[in-house]
């Protein structure tokens, strides 16, 4: 059975499947008019959804046309260790790039940015004291080029943290 | 003829030619920078053009809007990020270019594809603009609402190898186009209070996040630079000779970039997206496509960049944009005194034919900055894992914070960027998504609209030639996929 779909993209179409479904029942008290697209849009995606699930539920193996446009899915790495090695990298770069936001949400651009650029250093860079003190020091540099190009140059506005 | 040969010197002044070189140049910056597309960049310029010279000043925007377009295409193709949601089509073999070593090679593609595509377009539209506008009157609500159909169903069918996952990545980006106030009733839809969404879910936001973010994710996961063997291969003048190898393709693309340019409010997006679809479908080995296969760049390019003169040219003829930028173009028109409509090719037609000749020009230099600033960017694909990540990640979400000067983009963009990331590992593209958030707003005017003034009958959507054809081709598009295979086996006997 595990050999005849694929476990992410069965629960990312149940899940679609349940916030389809969702989205027509919400549409419900809307106006004619307001409600009408969407639910045919919602009812146009269950029937795909469904049919593909009978589809996976059904077939033998993957079809090859499916993946090969599809480029990093899980189809393509079956060795667990090396996925297991990708999923821990995946969650140490989101865990930098949620506390380099909340960062610049309270301070602004610059800390956010240096704490992102420096996140990345330590925990993915090499970990010896001479790329370390060369990865602050690129994490500095980028930053005031940043700063540089976007608001003095181009004058983007920039983010100011809500503590000044 | 006398009206071209005046725009021809007055495009050759030196302050005309100083705004093309600014203009070209800004643009290419602004197209770098995911998030900062071509309408942001109009937008943050205008103050400095408003006591220009209309013509001058219109030059000017011109060059910047075409080569924001080229400069999306350079993160598309390096960093698997489109600029501008034009460039999503290029992102699908330009960036496993990248992955194979030949950025140069998928760059001078895109830079000559650019000068290419641009050329024809411009050439055929200095010529035949008038004509065209005219035949483009000939779509109503229902032909437009197909051709939208049309361009779903194609880009769900090619883009993945799997009609119905790509109908269903299409399916959630139009029901994401149905969030915030309602074009037709203006009812509030799906927001759950939050303001932020209430004008719709920006898409620029959508973008950065379902590429930039997911994109990142992606690179920090693989732990590897983007150049997955570690060095660039193939010159630049190597990628030039490639684009001239396949001359069927670029007629086909900038074809059906014109065609699709002519058509109001359908867009760059569709076009590239289009000619790369018709390009694989041609193909004697459609396998290659979405691996890094030169003649898809060739096609998206060339098809975007002929596409552009077309979308102006509804723009100026009907005042109808076929995109956001070309709707700012529209606004930065009415501020220097041109108003679009058919008699402006006669009442403005030194304006309006100076701004064509230079955006024939604009394509010449894009291209010779594309040879000797633009290759120098394939560097980037060498760039360690550690280094490239923060940088698409900083100036993605900047991009995408700028807009609006609101934090909840940023939040949006990266909420996004987890769907772009769950999709991926789940063997979807979030390309059809993408169209579909594009189309959306399209699709459902024109639906009510001929409904409008059909009396609430749907028989106005199969009752002219056009939308036959246009039926006849969807479903050609939809069938296709599953036609080839079911031809073999009846021909092989089921072998």
């Amino acid at each position: 059975m595990k050999g005849r779909f694929k476990r992410t993209e069965v629960w990312f179409k149940l899940v679609l499947l349940i916030l389809f479904s969702l989205l027509y029942l919400l549409a419900i008290p809307y106006p004619e008019k307001s409600k009408q697209f969407p639910q045919l849009i919602a009812v146009f995606s269950i029937v795909m959804i469904v049919i593909s699930l009978i589809i996976d539920l059904t077939r033998k193996g993957t079809g090859l046309g499916e993946i090969a446009d599809v480029g990093d899915t899980e189809l393509k790495i079956l060795d667990e260790t090396t996925k297991k090695a990708r999923r821990k990298r995946f969650y140490k770069a989101w865990g930098i790039i949620l506390v380099s936001t909340a960062i610049g949400f309270l301070g602004g651009f610059l800390f956010s940015t240096f704490s992102l650029f420096v996140g990345f250093a330590l925990f993915f860079g090499k970990r010896t004291r001479k790329y370390l003190f060369k990865n602050i020091f690129i994490a500095v540099v980028m930053t005031i080029l940043i700063y540089v190009a976007f608001q003095w140059i181009m004058g983007v506005p920039l983010l100011t943290g809500i503590l000044w | 003829m006398d009206v071209v040969t005046q725009a021809v010197t007055f495009v050759f002044q030196w302050q005309n030619l100083a705004a093309l070189i600014a203009g070209t140049i800004y643009g290419i910056i602004i197209g770098v920078l995911p998030g900062l597309g071509p309408s942001a960049g109009m937008a943050l310029a205008l103050p400095l053009v408003l006591k220009w010279h209309p013509a001058t000043a219109l030059i000017f925007m011109g060059s910047l809007y075409k080569c924001s377009n080229y400069g999306g295409s350079i993160t598309a193709i390096l960093v698997n990020t489109p600029g501008d949601a034009s460039n999503a089509a290029t992102i699908l073999d330009g960036y496993p270019m990248c992955e194979k070593g030949k950025g140069g090679v998928a760059l001078a593609i895109s830079a000559t594809g650019a000068m290419v595509g641009g050329t024809i377009g411009m050439i055929c539209l200095i010529f035949s603009a008038p004509f065209l506008a005219e035949f483009a009157l000939r779509f109503g609500p229902a032909e437009y609402f197909l051709t939208a159909l049309l361009a779903l169903s194609i880009i769900a069918a090619v883009v993945q190898g799997a009609t119905i996952k790509g109908l269903i990545s299409a399916g959630l980006g139009l029901m994401l186009s149905t969030v915030g106030f309602d074009v037709v009733t203006g009812h509030l839809r799906y927001t759950f209070g939050w303001s932020p969404i209430e004008d719709g879910i920006p898409l620029i936001q959508a973008l950065v996040g379902l590429f930039a973010v997911t994109q990142s994710l992606v690179l920090a996961e693989s732990a590897e630079s983007i150049s997955r063997i570690g060095k660039l291969a193939g010159g630049f003048w190597e990628g030039v000779m490639t684009y001239f190898k396949y001359p069927y393709a670029i007629i086909r693309a900038a074809t059906i970039g014109l065609f699709i340019g002519i058509l109001p409010a359908v867009g760059q997006s569709s076009a590239g997206l289009l000619a790369w679809a018709e390009a694989k479908r041609e193909s004697k080995h459609p396998e290659t496509f979405g691996n890094g296969e030169p003649e898809g760049v060739i096609s998206s390019e060339t098809s975007t960049n002929a596409c552009m003169p077309g979308d102006l040219v509804c723009t100026i003829a009907l005042g109808i944009p076929g995109s956001v930028g070309a709707a700012i173009f529209l606004g930065v028109m009415i501020i220097f005194g041109v108003i679009p409509g058919p008699l402006v090719f006669k009442e403005k037609a030194d304006v309006i034919y100076s701004l064509f000749v230079a955006l024939v020009l604009t394509s010449f230099i894009l291209f010779l900055v594309g040879i000797t600033v633009a290759r120098h960017f394939a560097l980037v694909t060498l760039l360690p894992n550690e280094i490239i990540v923060p940088v698409i990640l900083v100036v993605s979400l900047l991009g995408s914070f700028a807009i609006r000067n609101l934090m909840a983009d940023v939040f949006i963009s990266l909420v996004f960027g987890i769907l772009g990331y769950i999709m991926l590992k789940g063997g979807f593209t979030p390309v059809p998504l993408l169209l579909g958030m594009v189309l959306g707003e399209m699709v459902e005017i024109n639906y009510h609209r001929a409904l409008m003034i059909s009396g609430g009958s749907y028989s106005i959507f199969y009752s002219s030639i056009i939308s036959k054809i246009l039926i006849f081709l969807t479903f050609l598009s939809l069938a296709g996929p599953y036609w080839g295979p079911i031809w073999k086996k009846l021909t092989q006997g089921g072998k």
